[in-house]
């Protein structure tokens, strides 16, 4: 039976709360390490280690190097160990500042600079984007190898229907107090960016009636450029589609509603970092 | 001075224990929370409806919690009433937190140390003598499973839900999905009953082979549930005093007249207390503070649950049996709301923002959970989280120095003392990455 271990750094344990959901794998493979349901204190040899969380203190970056030495295939699940996640919200200029009043703690893992996706570190051998990826994606990266299909985006997933009439003139968002189950959240004025996200999760956000908030990062057609070409082709579906004007549009997607990207854009945005090939993404 | 140094699995998150002894004698026992992402620093600046979306992140286990007190403090902020449909949708929400949480702490988290176990999952993919465990480990599995379910039936996303905005919930449950998800709950009800019962078999035998339920110090109790029907959505937290009394009853808003906070060198986390005085939280304080858990199942076995102890009930290891009669309970009541109509009503209203401040409740899993936002320039210009973990940090430490002094003495340190402090610190089911944030 082949075996695998799952380090978590910093993050929420939510990827180990969904590889807990794919129950898929359990007769396939033997989980030697995850302590969220283990008590396994070392790292031991495994055919395939799973990595979650961003790397944010210094006790991560020991971890994460111990541990890559026990496989020989390293795959990173989740946003945090991809790029950043969640956590890169606060390395933004401003915020790192408030950082420093915890810097003073001696007897805590020291906190690095920013919070760091775990490639800065070690060599990754797939990626699995999602926050947190679905047992489904799961189940294909420990038993298929990571063969989904995720060749296209989160709004050929959605099934919302994009009604050639309807133009919104603004970005009006819930404050309307409705959601229409069937139309495109686009066209109800709602920020969503399914249209350039990476396919393979099956749209439950924008399904549910919430806008995509792209945590899967960007699709195969743009995840090899950079920041600006995603942000660029964000803009241009809502130019498209609606009737709101150009610097409305450029204000919604920028800041205050950063969170917007917050699941990949911080990381792609600006760091001279090379994009990862699609090849390697789930 | 020398220290013993435990890292605790089968928790949420980082953590370690550090017992300070002294010539046989136990000097200090810490628990130390060692990671941090500073929530509270990096969602300043963001929009308030990103929000809902940014703090269920905070944690994986407790996401649907955060998404709830989150949107609740906003629509206080923004002065909201959400329709009634939009409340029953939000019960059930965490209802399915209830059970995905309960069912994780009960039968991943602390069943192995009843079968003397590292893992439930350690033999699930080995045949034969294995096939038993096997088939425990399926079972636990599932039934957390119908509470991830019911998340993404009422919430829209299995983890991290969405469905919840100001104003209400972005759509019901269609008739369809609903009768699906009330099948799988009916299903898993007896499922989950069984693995209690066998839970509660095991804990007995656990009790006699230590001669103790883990007695300890009685201390003060914190839950935000009202006496009769737990309703996890709760508006008014209250303290019961260790003989029983409620002490206090109080809004969301007056969290700082009650709760005392302090930070320590030692941890990300903060601790708090009651006056100075230890409290506790999590399942054991709910199950003191009801009188009735309102549903048939639930309300038999907390019936042989104050049979067999006093109310309030101090013992360390109860805190894992209340748990248990939470399972059932939640089961239970979703049941209930999904024979209701879901989709007949409105869901949402409008809003318009403001600046103001605005504080979230809900009774998560740990305990009260509140969020409290500032709003200036139409963008969080601060946000607190008060998180349930904190107010267990001391009663942990209490409950570890009372519980390790039993097994140091000067000539030998019993190695049966690193299963206690397991066992202690899981009983108190702490959340580190909720703790820190």
């Amino acid at each position: 039976m082949k075996t695998f271990a799952v380090l978590q750094l910093s993050g929420c344990a939510g990827c180990e709360v969904g590889l807990l959901n794919s129950q898929a794998w359990i007769d396939e493979y033997r989980l030697l390490y995850m302590p969220l349901v283990i008590s396994v204190h070392d790292m031991p040899d495994t055919d395939r280690l799973l990595i979650s969380g961003g790397v944010r203190t210094d006790e991560d970056v020991y971890n994460l190097h111990r541990a890559v030495r026990k496989t020989g295939y390293v795959v990173a699940i989740g946003t945090c160990a991809i790029s950043g996640g969640i956590a890169s919200l606060g390395n933004r200029d401003n915020v790192r500042e408030l950082f420093f009043s915890q810097s003073a703690r001696h007897h805590v893992p020291r906190l690095l600079p920013r919070s760091y996706p775990i490639d800065e570190y070690v060599s990754v051998d797939l990626y699995l984007p999602g926050c947190p990826p679905t047992p489904e994606l799961f189940h294909s990266v420990l038993s298929e190898n990571g063969k989904i299909r995720t060749n296209t985006t989160v709004c050929a997933e959605c099934r919302r229907k994009k009604i050639r009439e309807i133009r919104p003139a603004q970005i009006t968002g819930f404050q309307e107090g409705k959601v229409s189950p069937e139309v495109c959240l686009i066209k109800q004025g709602f920020l969503c960016i399914g249209t350039s996200t990476r396919n393979g999760c099956g749209a439950p956000c924008p399904r549910a009636g919430h806008p995509c908030v792209g945590c899967r990062g960007p699709s195969n057609a743009l995840i090899e450029k950079g920041s600006d070409a995603w942000f660029e082709s964000i803009k241009k579906v809502f130019v498209a589609l609606t009737d709101i004007p150009d610097d409305a549009i450029e204000e919604g997607l920028r800041s205050p509603q950063l969170s917007l990207f917050l699941f990949q854009f911080s990381d792609y945005a600006h760091t001279g970092r090379l994009p990862r090939p699609k090849e390697k993404v789930v | 001075m020398p220290k013993i140094v435990f890292p605790v699995s089968r928790i949420e998150g980082h953590a370690q224990v550090v017992i300070e002894v002294h010539a046989g004698r136990v000097v200090s026992a810490r628990f130390k929370a060692t990671e941090y992402r500073g929530f509270e620093h990096f969602v300043k600046g963001v929009a308030p409806e990103q929000m809902v979306v940014i703090v269920p992140r905070i944690c994986g286990v407790c996401s649907t919690a955060h998404h709830l007190a989150s949107v609740k403090a906003l629509e206080m902020a923004f002065g909201v009433i959400p329709p009634p449909l939009a409340l029953s949708i939000r019960e059930l929400l965490m209802l399915g937190q209830m059970i995905q949480n309960q069912a994780t702490s009960l039968f991943l988290f602390t069943m192995p140390d009843r079968l003397g176990l590292s893992s439930i999952l350690e033999a699930a993919g080995e045949a034969g003598s294995a096939e038993q465990l096997s088939s425990l480990a399926h079972r636990a599995l599932q039934v957390r499973n119908a509470g991830t379910k019911l998340i993404d039936t009422a919430g829209g996303q299995f983890i991290h839900p969405v469905k919840a905005v100001i104003g209400g919930v972005t759509g019901g449950i269609e008739e369809k999905l609903a009768e699906t998800m009330h099948g799988t709950l009916m299903k898993t009800l007896p499922m989950a009953c069984e693995l209690f019962d066998y839970y509660i078999e095991k804990s007995v035998a656990l009790k006699e082979q230590l001669g103790t339920w883990g007695d300890d110090t009685p201390t003060h109790y914190i839950a935000a549930v009202s006496e009769y029907r737990p309703d996890y959505t709760g508006d008014s937290i209250r303290i019961m005093g260790p003989d029983g009394r409620i002490l206090a009853t109080f809004p969301a808003s007056g969290y700082l007249n009650h709760i005392q906070f302090e930070e320590s060198e030692y941890s990300y986390s903060e601790k708090s207390s009651y006056g100075g005085k230890v409290f506790r939280a999590n399942s054991l304080a709910r199950i003191n503070l009801a009188d009735y858990m309102g549903t048939p199942l639930a309300d038999r076995y907390l019936e042989q649950f104050r049979e067999s102890f006093e109310r309030p009930a101090h013992a360390i290891l109860l805190f894992d049996i209340a748990r248990g009669i939470e399972l059932i309970y939640a089961l239970e009541r979703a049941i209930e709301i999904l024979r209701q109509p879901l989709d007949n009503d409105e869901t949402m209203v409008g809003y318009r923002t403001r600046d103001s401040e605005g504080y979230g409740l809900v009774e998560a899993p740990r305990g009260p959970l509140i969020h409290h936002y500032r709003i200036t320039n139409g963008i969080i210009s601060e946000a607190k989280f008060i998180l349930p973990t904190v107010h267990n940090i001391i009663a942990i430490e209490q409950a570890l120095r009372n519980s390790v002094e039993r097994y140091i003495d000067s000539d030998r340190i019993d190695m049966e003392i690193e299963r206690a402090v397991g066992r202690v610190v899981r009983a108190f089911d702490p959340c580190i990455a909720c703790a820190t944030h």
